[in-house]
């Protein structure tokens, strides 16, 4: 038992050995790229470094969408269905959020006010979601295509309404954007970090987060959610219902995509801005695939992402360096862990040579 | 007749587990090997060494008297090694030409030059009597002749040495015979062959010399003249095995299951059952014979709720069940061994626990309002393993790093502990060992004496002869024919099998 206990640790200290070494390899090639550039070779090294300590608030902003568009990758992963269609849901989200916020009384009590905003954000992203979900459970569409398509029109979609619809009448002739939101319907930003964005909405990931620790590791659906993932003919088999779970995973997904657009409209932004979204759901797939889907690791791993961007855009407001290496380092990680054969193969090498000059003791 | 094989002195061991402790074992050109043992006995461990999917911890490996490290299949085949392996590695949607010169295409000016392939491919399936149509692609092909174009390429690649794994798991009985004549036509042109199995039978027909295997020992080795079966399955069970199981004297109760007319479509929307009936009674095992492809598959998933049947009734313990899902028939008294352990009866990815514990995560006591109590549900799975002698540390491993007839032992714990009214069990021992044959019979005898009913589905016409009660013939979906136990034999029944006759149709059999 003991030894059991042992083995466990010492396989999680490896999983996350592993990604940390992913991470260093990344970080030496990008400092190799910007030596070869010409530019301040430890610039994102610094970056990152003061994004940890002295600018935490920056990373902390920065970390909160990516580990809720993280969680939402990793919720469909576990069941094997890719949702590369956060971003759109994000959008859909940040414009009910939005639409329910510019309709609230200003009277209305600051609370209930943010529990509408956010249902109506998580209620349509779960059912943009579920266009994709459907079309993959009824009509067997690659989930794949059909949700990257539609980030597309949610994000033409809600440069419509802030260039209609929700317009700021008030605003300047450039700026296409909603009015600014009451601010009963803000989300508050953490008073210790002031002047920085960052919110309590880094609270709600955590709470998501532990939500979906839960969930996937202690409650029957979790477990059906295991089975879809790794064998859908078994769970069909054993009495489970494949198709409710992918449209229960794929519904849940959308809602926290939600929950990222309403944080950063009622948090950051203060209004519906057109293209206020960089990508954070793609960033999402590979904070979740640096954790291993591991809800817990998503945390590490968001805040990680966090540091680096608010580094990178740190770097370039101090030094030249353009903030867009950050994506680079992104990109080799990325790279990294998709070749996953690498790995494991040097791994079985060294493991075989362990064993054999143990076995010749 | 030189020594094509020698694997000397080899261990392997793997975290916690010695596979292979040093074992010795050599075959010639022109001789065949049959190497025997238990699932888990270290034979596959043993081959995937020689085939170089891994490297010996410890011993050498010596081809045609030369010392060699062989270090990936490429190589492997490159040193005149081919595998026929027990799950095919083909690709469905090529044809069978391209899969065979896969890798090793003949070009012409940088182009394929199938006319040169065709022709080298023809030659060897001339001389061996492998026939294949080339252009089919590999999904359409039967298992027997899937298995034909893995010889072949094989062949294809010049192998000497022929590693072929328990090739004989998923035939039927005639074209086992067509495989074992391959076989000795391919020892008379030189071929070392070294053959896995743990059918005896084909061992004490086709084989020189016998490596018996237990527990990653070797626990015999002699040529096949001087062995006998019994003495050959004492020595891979380590004790005296009886296959021959008592039973209760039949005395059938109340129906369990009825069909009535049943008629459904196979995957490709084509009508695969035409009309059946019968029923299981309570005390008896009702086993359903045929070749398989002729409505079993689909006949079992129409009675489990899997499959939607297009017209007749499943009636269960008297109630109407047809519209049931699959869950609900489960709660109410159906379990179900899935012929495909891997594709449909089990997550290999996933620990032996959450295979375990499939028909239980979602009830009281295991799971309050949607949690789950992991204390309770973990005490459930060891005491499944333990009883039902799943050979595993922790039930908290991978499915994955069980041999076949321990998952089948998981399977089969799971399916069992739901305690069911009806068992449905298809192909409950394919591929698994003698020891674990004989605990599954009689598992299967221990239902049937409790006053429940089983229905068994089994392409071994042995099994289907030794357990059942009653026994129907299915072909091309429908009910050929119905004997009461003894009152048939394999001939008998083979002729119906292939629907050269029928019960009370065209002659008055009865």
């Amino acid at each position: 038992m003991k030894n059991k206990d042992n083995n466990r640790i010492l396989s999680a200290v490896g999983v996350v050995g592993k990604q940390v070494g992913l991470i260093v390899i990344a970080l030496i090639l990008a400092t190799i790229f910007l030596a070869v550039s010409g530019y301040e070779p430890l610039a994102i090294v610094n970056g990152i470094f003061e994004g940890l300590t002295l600018d935490i608030a920056g990373t902390i902003r920065w970390a909160t969408p990516l580990i809720l568009a993280g969680l939402a990758i990793c919720v469909t992963y576990k069941a094997e269905v890719f949702n590369l269609g956060v971003d759109g849901q994000l959008y859909m989200g940040a414009a009910a959020a939005t639409a329910v916020a510019v309709n609230i009384p200003k009277s209305m009590n600051h609370v209930a006010a943010l529990v509408l905003v956010f249902l109506a954000a998580m209620a349509a992203g779960a059912l943009f979601a579920m266009i994709p979900a459907l079309m993959k459970v009824y009509l067997n569409t690659n989930e794949v295509v059909s949700t990257l398509l539609l980030n597309f029109i949610a994000a033409l979609y809600v440069e419509y309404l802030v260039t209609g619809p929700l317009r700021d009448p008030e605003a300047g002739t450039n700026l296409n954007a909603s009015a600014i939101l009451n601010e009963n319907t803000w989300l508050p930003r953490i008073s210790y970090f002031e002047p920085s964005s960052a919110n309590i909405g880094f609270y709600i990931a955590i709470i998501v987060m532990l939500v979906l620790a839960f969930v996937f590791f202690r409650t029957a659906f979790g477990h059906e959610i295991k089975v879809v993932g790794s064998n859908p003919v078994l769970a069909k088999y054993s009495g489970m219902k494949p198709k409710k779970t992918i449209l229960q995973v794929m519904a849940m997904s959308g809602a926290i995509a939600g929950i990222v657009g309403a944080v950063e409209v009622t948090a950051v932004q203060h209004r519906l801005l057109a293209g206020f979204n960089p990508d954070f759901g793609f960033d999402g797939i590979v904070v979740s695939l640096l954790a291993n889907n591991n809800p817990i690791g998503v945390l590490f791993s968001g805040i990680f992402f966090g540091a680096l961007k608010n580094g990178g855009i740190n770097m370039e407001r101090i030094t030249d360096v353009p903030s867009a290496v950050t994506d680079i380092v992104t990109a080799i990680i990325f790279i990294t862990i998709s070749a996953k054969f690498v790995l494991p193969r040097l791994k079985r090498k060294a493991a075989g040579k362990k064993q054999a000059s143990e076995g010749g003791k | 007749m030189a020594v094509a094989v020698e694997m000397l002195n080899i261990s392997k061991f793997f975290p916690g587990v010695v596979a292979n402790d040093n074992v010795s074992l050599s075959v010639g050109e022109g001789e065949i090997l049959g190497l025997i043992g238990e699932n888990g006995a270290g034979k596959s461990t043993m081959m995937n060494m020689l085939y170089g999917m891994m490297e010996p911890d410890l011993g050498v490996i010596k081809l045609f008297g030369k010392e060699v490290r062989i270090q990936s299949p490429n190589m492997a085949i490159k040193l005149g090694i081919g595998m026929v392996h027990q799950h095919f590695m083909l690709m469905p949607n090529l044809s069978v030409l391209q899969n065979i010169i896969l890798g090793k295409a003949p070009t012409k000016k940088g182009l394929i030059d199938t006319k040169e392939a065709k022709e080298k491919i023809r030659e060897i399936m001339d001389t061996y009597d492998l026939p294949v149509d080339l252009d089919e692609k590999v999904y359409q092909l039967s298992v027997g002749e899937k298995q034909r174009v893995e010889i072949i390429k094989a062949l294809y690649r010049e192998a000497k040495v022929l590693i072929l794994d328990e090739p004989t798991a998923v035939l039927t009985p005639t074209e086992t015979d067509k495989l074992l004549d391959v076989l000795r036509l391919l020892k008379s042109k030189g071929c070392a062959i070294i053959f896995i199995t743990h059918k005896l039978r084909e061992v004490m027909a086709i084989t020189d010399k016998i490596v018996v295997m237990r527990k990653g020992l070797v626990t015999g080795s002699l040529d096949t003249s001087e062995a006998n079966t019994e003495g050959l399955s004492d020595m891979m069970v380590g004790r005296k095995v009886n296959l021959e199981i008592d039973r209760k004297p039949y005395q059938p109760g109340e129906d369990v299951l009825e069909v009535k007319d049943i008629h459904a479509l196979n995957q490709r929307g084509l009508p695969a059952l035409n009309g059946v009936s019968f029923h299981v009674s309570r005390g008896e095992v009702v086993g359903i014979a045929g070749v398989e492809g002729n409505g079993q598959t689909e006949l079992i998933e129409a009675v489990s709720g899997m499959l939607k049947p297009t017209g007749g009734q499943i009636i269960f313990k008297g109630q109407d069940v047809t519209a049931r899902n699959v869950r609900q028939r489960r709660e109410s008294g159906m379990s179900h061994i899935p012929e495909d352990r891997l594709k449909m009866g089990s997550a290999v990815n996933c620990t032996i626990r959450d295979n375990l514990i499939l028909n239980r995560y979602y009830q009281k006591p295991y799971c309050k309002s949607g949690i789950l109590d992991n204390k309770k549900l973990h005490a459930l799975s060891e005491e499944l393993c333990k009883n039902f002698d799943v050979k595993t540390p922790d039930s908290d491993y991978k499915l994955g790093t069980l041999s076949g007839g321990n998952m089948q032992k998981v399977i089969f714990a799971r399916e069992m502990e739901a305690d069911p009214d009806l068992l449905i069990a298809a192909q409950p021992t394919r591929g698994v060992d003698i020891g674990a044959i004989e605990s599954i019979h009689h598992k299967i005898i221990e239902v049937r004496d409790s006053n429940r009913g089983v229905l068994l589905v089994s392409a071994e016409l042995d099994e289907i002869l030794s357990l059942s009660d009653r026994i129907l013939v299915m072909y091309e979906g429908e009910i050929m024919a119905e004997f009461k136990r003894g009152e048939a034999d394999e001939r008998t029944i083979a002729v119906y099998m292939t629907g050269a006759k029928r019960q009370g149709g065209d002659d008055d059999e009865k």
